[in-house]
């Protein structure tokens, strides 16, 4: 008798299932949410990814004109400017001595010097302390500078107050506080950067090069050396296979080495049209179109071993009755290929072309490896350029907040892409469910 | 259009499955290759379509020397026994597919297509897919496609196999009727007797890659040529006993049936028997004894396993009447002209 039993909760299975979810959330969630956390920051190599500081410098007051803080204030913070602050007594007392500081107190003390020949000539007018070397004064000035000026501060509180010190308009230290900040901040700018650059632009029609290229040379490829080895000898065809996975097995650095070997100005193609009386030449970076082409390859053959498998076992999938029938139905080889064998490709053809256009537009290795985005980042891809951003940058500053926004397009869309392709791949399960003989 | 297979041999590897056959199936004849599982029927059929390739002899369709032609080239139409349709075709292109490769133009195609839709019956299903049809409409469909360019022979591996009972039947008529219509020659594969003896014009019955008898099915049920042929038709099926001649009689323990005029010269010392089941019963006097061992019902017939006293087991059926139980204790009669003796070896005497 059936027993109808609820669906329990299943602590085993929970127990099974555990590791898995583990390494989904690791492996996969944490990287998606810690992208998008990234995405919306401004963090580089000179923010840290911890706190940071506060500090204005030249610079940045360059960056401030127009944004409405006022000339005073800029006046302010490029003069620098003496006060006589019982710690800027002390130094002196350290380096000259206590009578001195104490009568300079009593002279000046909380005084505000905005002139350095001001202090100079206050601290050489002392009486009985009176500091006579020309040196010695200027030194001692500088033990009272109290610039806000590249001067380090932990605490946004001390640095708000060396402003307020400075006498420097409550209004804008705001402003002040915000553009000093050394650490790393929310922020949208990011998103902003990536839609107005035309480097983006380019980023992505380059992108659109490589996965429409790529993908139409694995899909063909691999077709053509499924359907090809489907017609030899079972023992022929197997290595022939074997020899088209190579490149998928080989190491990837091994693999572009051997690129390297073929395309250099030195390499087999240069030395065998050398033969012919060509001149040497870099056939992997020479133009953009040489580079465009030995990507698409490197890449191209990759991929096509994994169609060709896959390609093989659904043709091997289709009943030999069905081929005979063909072929006693009069069909050649070719008529055989494109009515039946092609035609029940068609899934495995749509899969194989959804999967790789997932992996091809996140992929950037072997790009990397052979070409670097070059020449002049005629094939900077997407996703090497969030890599190039992030992770390893020419100037040194590497931007993780921009390239986690570039990633973060990458991983909008396949999340995107892979929901549409599920809905899309579950219907078809459903509209092929057998049917029952009536 | 005549058929004829030649020293036909055919081997896989080191295991030779065909060893020097001929056969010859006449213009408009429908043969049937029939024999058990696993003794060369499909194989047979397949290197007739071209499928397979000949390790020797020669094929002839009519006057054309067709051994080394591949497929494509042969003009013969296939049913499957799976039917092998094209599921990513509708059933109108499906049927279309042999006429569409010889690039016929589009107006010819669909006309055939209708005339032979309207020959096997489903003009109403050619814009369904394959798997929209039941068993029995993907058999005609795949007939209609074998049948399409009007080919010079027509070739059914085991085309009822794969249907239910009713079905069976029913298409067991169809296919008759559709290769008389057409007068094609054709070659029906199975393993089933009734298939053979009730479809086909005359049977070749295989074992183990040879023809056994190649007869009408009428002859090979009444006049076989061993006991191989003779074990293989009839259902419920002929039983065997070893027996010896002797004063005009065979014996076999304490029975004795009568040996016909015709027969006597022909027999001495040890023989073996066949007798069918309609032809052993009370109906034919008594000389047999034994027990009812096993009775069934099959409506208008009793089927009796009868265990001899001397041992042993002869099997009767009967008309339905005067119903015996197990361990009932008999004395019937064989029919004397109806006796099949074999030597001990199986061979027809
Ligand atoms: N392609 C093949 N390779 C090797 N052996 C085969 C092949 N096809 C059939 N055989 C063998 O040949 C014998 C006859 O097979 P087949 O013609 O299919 O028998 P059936 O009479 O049941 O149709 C069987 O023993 C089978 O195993
Ligand atoms: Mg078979």
């Amino acid at each position: 008798m059936p027993r109808t039993s609820k669906p329990r909760f299943n602590w085993l299975g929970l127990g099974f299932m555990a590791p898995a979810l583990i390494v989904v959330a690791l492996f996969f969630l944490a990287p998606v949410i810690m992208t998008g956390l990234f995405a919306f920051t401004n963090m580089s190599t000179s923010t840290g990814i911890t706190g940071g500081e506060y500090l204005l410098t030249q610079s940045n007051l360059r960056a401030l004109e127009n944004s409405g803080v006022s000339d005073e204030t800029f006046e302010t913070l490029s003069t620098t400017s003496y006060r006589v602050d019982e710690a800027g007594l002390a130094r002196l007392a350290e380096q000259h001595n206590q009578a001195t500081a104490d009568e300079f107190r009593t002279l000046h003390g909380d005084t505000v010097f905005t002139a350095r020949r001001d202090m100079e000539r206050a601290l050489k007018d002392l009486n009985q302390n009176r500091i006579r070397s020309t040196r010695d004064r200027k030194a001692a000035a500088e033990l009272f500078t109290s610039s806000v000026l590249d001067e380090r501060f932990v605490e946004e509180t001390d640095f708000r107050a060396a402003l307020a010190n400075a006498g420097i308009n409550d209004a804008d230290h705001e402003i002040l506080v915000t553009e000093a900040f050394t650490g790393w901040v929310w922020t949208t700018e990011n998103v902003e950067l990536l839609t107005s650059l035309s480097s983006s632009a380019r980023y992505a029609m380059n992108t659109a090069i490589y996965v429409i290229f790529t993908l139409a040379f694995n899909v063909g490829f691999g077709l053509l050396l499924a359907i090809s080895t489907f017609y030899l000898s079972p023992r022929v065809a197997s290595s022939f296979r074997t020899i088209w996975f190579l490149p998928r097995v080989l190491p990837p650095v091994l693999y572009v080495l051997m690129w390297y070997w073929l395309t250099w100005d030195t390499g087999i193609i240069s030395t065998f049209a050398g033969y012919f009386g060509f001149a040497p030449r870099n056939w992997m970076l020479d133009t953009a179109t040489n580079a465009w082409v030995v990507i698409i390859l490197i890449n191209g053959f990759v991929g096509a071993s994994l169609g060709m498998i896959l390609f093989s076992s659904a043709i091997k999938a289709i009943p030999s009755s069905m081929l005979y029938a063909s072929e006693v139905d009069g069909a050649n080889r070719w008529q055989q290929v494109r009515y039946i064998i092609l035609p029940q490709l068609r899934w495995p053809i749509l899969f194989t072309s959804s999967y790789q256009t997932l992996s091809l537009l996140t992929s950037f290795e072997y790009i990397l490896l052979a070409t670097d985005g070059g020449p002049g980042g005629t094939t900077e891809v997407w996703a090497l350029a969030a890599y190039h951003t992030a992770l390893n940058n020419y100037g040194g500053n590497l931007q993780y907040g921009l390239g986690a926004a570039y990633a973060l397009v990458l991983v909008i869309i396949g999340i995107i892409t892979s929901l549409l392709y599920l809905r899309f791949f579950n219907f078809r399960e459903l509209v092929s469910k057998p049917r029952i003989e009536n | 259009m005549q058929l004829k297979l030649n020293n036909f041999t055919k081997t896989f590897g080191e295991v030779t499955v065909i060893d020097g056959m001929d056969l010859t199936v006449n213009d408009g004849e429908m043969m049937a290759l029939l024999g058990p599982s696993g003794c060369g029927k499909s194989t047979t059929l397949f290197t007739i379509c071209g499928i397979h390739r000949m390790n020797g002899g020669d094929l002839h369709f009519g006057d054309r020397d067709v051994t080394h032609l591949p497929s494509q080239q042969r003009n013969v139409g296939v049913v499957f026994q799976n039917y092998a349709l094209y599921p990513h075709m509708d059933i109108r292109d499906n049927i279309a597919f042999p006429l569409k490769v010889q690039k016929q133009d589009s107006a010819t195609i669909k006309r055939k297509v209708n005339e032979i839709a309207e020959l096997v019956h489903i003009p109403e299903l050619l814009d369904r897919k394959p798997a929209q049809l039941s068993g029995g409409q993907q058999q005609r469909v795949a007939l209609a496609r074998a049948l399409v360019r009007q080919p010079d022979v027509l070739l059914l591996d085991e085309p009822l196999a794969n249907l239910d009972a009713k079905l069976r039947l029913e298409m067991r008529s169809e296919i008759r009727r559709i290769q008389l219509e057409t007068g094609i020659t054709a070659i029906l594969v199975t393993h089933d007797q009734v298939e053979a003896m009730s479809m086909c014009d005359r049977i070749a019955l295989m074992r183990d890659g040879k023809i056994e008898q190649l007869s009408e099915p009428s002859e090979m049920y009444n006049n076989p040529a061993n006991t191989f042929v003779a074990g293989f038709l009839g259902n419920p099926p002929i039983s065997f006993v070893n027996a010896q001649v002797a004063g005009g009689s065979f014996t076999f323990g304490d029975n004795t049936v009568a040996i016909a005029e015709a027969l006597k010269p022909r027999v001495g010392g040890e023989v073996q028997l066949g007798i069918r089941p309609e032809h052993f019963g009370p109906q034919f006097g008594t000389g047999v004894t034994g027990k009812i061992s096993f009775v069934e019902t099959q409506g208008r017939e009793d089927l009796y396993n009868v265990t001899l006293n001397s041992g042993g087991m002869i099997r009767s059926i009967q008309p339905a009447g005067e119903r015996l139980k197990m361990g009932d204790a008999v004395s019937w009669g064989v029919s004397p002209e109806a006796v099949l003796a074999f030597d001990t070896s199986g061979d027809r005497l």
